[in-house]
């Protein structure tokens, strides 16, 4: 479907020009950039198209290549001088780094909406960045909490624990790793954890750190991977060496990868984030901030499904899995 | 790019045809990116609505603005190449160079210094910091006779990592506010239709409303590069530098025979090529408003693609200035123009990979036509 929508995009100018005629003048435009290609904000697109097409919506959308903020910045600048854009839902590459281009963005008349990761930190009411009108995402910190509960049960409450982690200073896995030590520290003495590395966004280097980590730590029992990337690389490592099942790995993001591991008795839990509703809540935000709506919160935590080997095949909670139409 | 070969065309009647083919052939680079504009100035309103232009100020600024890093990461590069050699350590001294200008900036600052200063020291130490890498690799290649390709490629390694130990794993802020006005603005605006106008030298004090129709003109990073461009032309046009760089590039034995001191020119040909790529790292560090260990890592292989675009041979001995220029200029209004389609900007890999594939092309058939022409 995805495809054949960009196909279009590409060849059919005809078409092209009778919808862009139907567009009505006072509707809204809503712009989508998402950090990088990945599972989790293909579904959050899917949850953007839908949000657009209940509402009549134009959505032009851009999806870096790479994470990163000189990869998401000229697109974002390319995105503002079409000059038609009114909204933008955007998943900041860096907290800090991508705050003044998005300021310069929100001075050319555009309102900015954040989803899933955050400016500053993500408090648009009080904290050092204001002037977006929301961030939509998961509290992170506490999925960091929930997975370090569920790492912690099935590993019996001790031994030794690593987190393999994306990039550093970006706002979600950030909050993840430090939940999840928040509640190793204060909750569970016999657990240790012995490490936290960046794979830099790179699968084949979270397998390899994740590897290093079972040779130089033999005792490993759990691993937390904070994102697609990590918990896939965690888990092919863990497979690797023939230790599934006995080293447990707990996945943020339920890909059907993610959901395979599980099935296969690798993975132990998978948290799953809410990237539909993300996207879907965000385009609403748009609308009815366009409306006049001033009381929209500032801060909105879209929830986690928790999955596993119980429950991965309830109904209510199989539709969590990351679905990405092929 | 063709200082002896043009000489040899002296008979313009018999090879009329095949001169001017030769003619286009060197400037079709320029044809090019002039019917990329063109179809984007059409294609854009026809598909994302007449609200929508590609001919605007913003958008053209917008393109000087995306071209800078891998301008100046290219830039070095140009150099480089035409000497027959290959810096793969560019993208990576440009996040060392983010990191260690962003630190030293922080830290001028606190120790009490004004921002100008600051700013000073944060670009001093880009330069400085990033020319001892390009010392390095100079001389490993010029006195111990390692490829550049391996040394290079060692140093992209080693400059990464010393990154990302120096940002202590984490982007590095804390920069003064005012740091951002270095990165982004300019001496120049323009406010578009009523009440608008041009604003010179100081933002101007607007009300929302005019804010938003307000264009910055050059801004700082563009008027720092376009100056760095200005000399790399003058310097491999019309100086001694730009005769050894061609010299050694064409022949580096007949070069030492000549007299060329050709280690000591590879040495400074490396240090030009971080600097230039540590002057990208302390402009998107002003732009940013933060240090990034991970800033120049895409951008390497954007950098040698539009040098190849531009001309600059591969086996070293011809190129310019201008054409690496073109090269980031063709990448650059694909990547925009691609978004202002509203088509995935995926397919900018798609054209950008078949132009340099093209540009060889039109280069090898261009030797043969000269040779012909030369010979006949």
């Amino acid at each position: 479907m995805r495809i054949a929508s960009k196909l279009g995009a590409i060849g059919a100018l005809s078409a092209l020009l009778l919808s862009g005629a139907a567009y009505a003048q006072d509707k809204i435009t809503i712009g989508f950039l998402p950090g990088v290609v990945d599972p989790f904000y293909q579904v959050m697109e899917l949850g953007v198209m839908a949000a657009a097409a209940d509402l009549g919506l134009k959505v032009v959308t851009q999806i870096p290549p790479t994470w990163g903020v000189e990869v998401q910045t000229p697109i974002l600048d390319a995105m503002v001088a079409r000059g038609d854009i009114d909204y933008l839902i955007i998943a900041p590459t860096d907290k800090d780094q991508m705050v003044t281009p998005l300021q310069l963005a929100m001075e050319s008349g555009i309102q900015v909406i954040t989803v899933d990761t955050f400016l500053g930190n993500g408090d648009y009411a009080n904290g050092p960045v204001t002037f977006p009108i929301s961030a939509i995402g998961s509290d992170n910190t506490e999925g960091g909490r929930i997975s370090a509960r569920g790492l912690a049960k099935a590993i019996g409450g001790k031994g030794s624990v690593y987190i393999n982690s994306t990039n550093p200073n970006v706002s979600s896995v950030e909050a993840r790793a430090v939940g999840f030590n928040e509640v190793m520290d204060n909750e569970f003495p016999d657990i240790t954890v012995v490490g936290l590395d960046f794979n830099l966004d790179d699968m084949n280097t979270a397998v390899q750190q994740t590897a290093a980590t079972i040779e130089r730590v033999p005792d490993l029992a759990g691993v937390f991977g904070t994102n697609v990337f990590s918990a896939q690389g965690a888990g092919t490592a863990v497979v690797n060496a023939g230790l599934g099942g006995a080293v447990h790995v707990v996945a943020y993001d339920a890909t059907q990868f993610a959901i395979e591991q599980l099935r296969e008795g690798v993975v132990s839990l998978v948290l799953a984030q809410k990237p539909y509703d993300m996207g879907y809540m965000a385009v609403q935000f748009a609308v009815a901030d366009a409306s006049g709506v001033t009381s929209l919160p500032a801060q909105v935590e879209t929830g986690f499904a928790i999955i596993d080997i119980d429950n991965v095949d309830d109904p209510e909670v199989a539709r969590f899995i990351y679905q990405v139409p092929n | 790019m063709t200082d002896g070969a043009t000489k040899n065309i002296k008979e313009p009647g018999k090879n009329a045809s095949k001169t001017i083919l030769l003619s286009l052939m060197q400037v079709w680079a320029w044809v090019f990116l002039a019917c990329l504009v063109l179809a984007f100035i059409v294609a854009v309103p026809l598909v994302s609505g007449s609200s929508v232009s590609f001919l605007s100020v913003r958008n053209s600024q917008n393109i000087l603005v995306a071209i800078t890093p891998v301008l100046l990461l290219g830039l070095g590069q140009t150099f480089v190449i035409i000497s027959g050699g290959i810096d793969l350590s560019v993208g990576w001294v440009m996040s060392f160079a983010s990191v260690i200008s962003a630190l030293a900036l922080r830290g001028a600052f606190n120790a009490g210094l004004p921002l100008p200063l600051a700013v000073l020291a944060g670009l001093a130490m880009a330069v400085v910091g990033c020319g001892m890498i390009g010392l390095f690799n100079g001389v490993i290649i010029a006195k111990l006779k390692v490829p550049p390709f391996i040394v290079t490629l060692g140093t992209s390694f080693i400059v990464r990592g010393m990154a990302l130990l120096m940002s202590e794993n984490t982007t590095v802020i804390g920069l003064p506010r005012g740091v951002r006005n270095y990165g982004n603005e300019s001496m120049m605006y323009y406010v578009r239709g009523d009440g608008g106008g041009f604003y010179f030298f100081q933002k101007p004090e607007l009300t929302v409303e005019l804010l938003r129709r307000m264009d910055r003109i050059i801004t700082y990073p563009v008027l720092m590069t376009a100056l760095v461009v200005a000399v790399a032309i003058y310097a491999l046009k019309r100086t001694k530098f730009g005769r050894y760089t061609y010299a050694i590039g064409g022949n580096e034995v007949a070069a030492v025979r000549a007299g060329v001191p050709v280690e000591r020119h590879i040495i400074k040909l490396y240090v030009l090529s971080s600097v230039t790529a540590g002057i990208a790292g302390f402009l998107s560090m002003l732009r940013f408003t933060a240090g990034s260990a991970v800033i120049g890592d895409p951008l390497l292989l954007s950098s040698i693609a539009a040098v190849i675009i531009g001309g600059v041979s591969l086996f070293g001995g011809s190129g310019t200035v201008v054409g690496t220029v073109i090269g980031a200029l063709i990448i650059a209004v694909l990547t925009t123009g691609l978004v202002m389609l509203n088509v995935p900007s995926f397919w900018q890999f798609i054209v950008v990979g078949a132009v340099v594939i093209l540009a060889v092309l039109i280069d090898q058939t261009r030797d043969i036509i000269k040779n012909k022409i030369g010979s006949s």
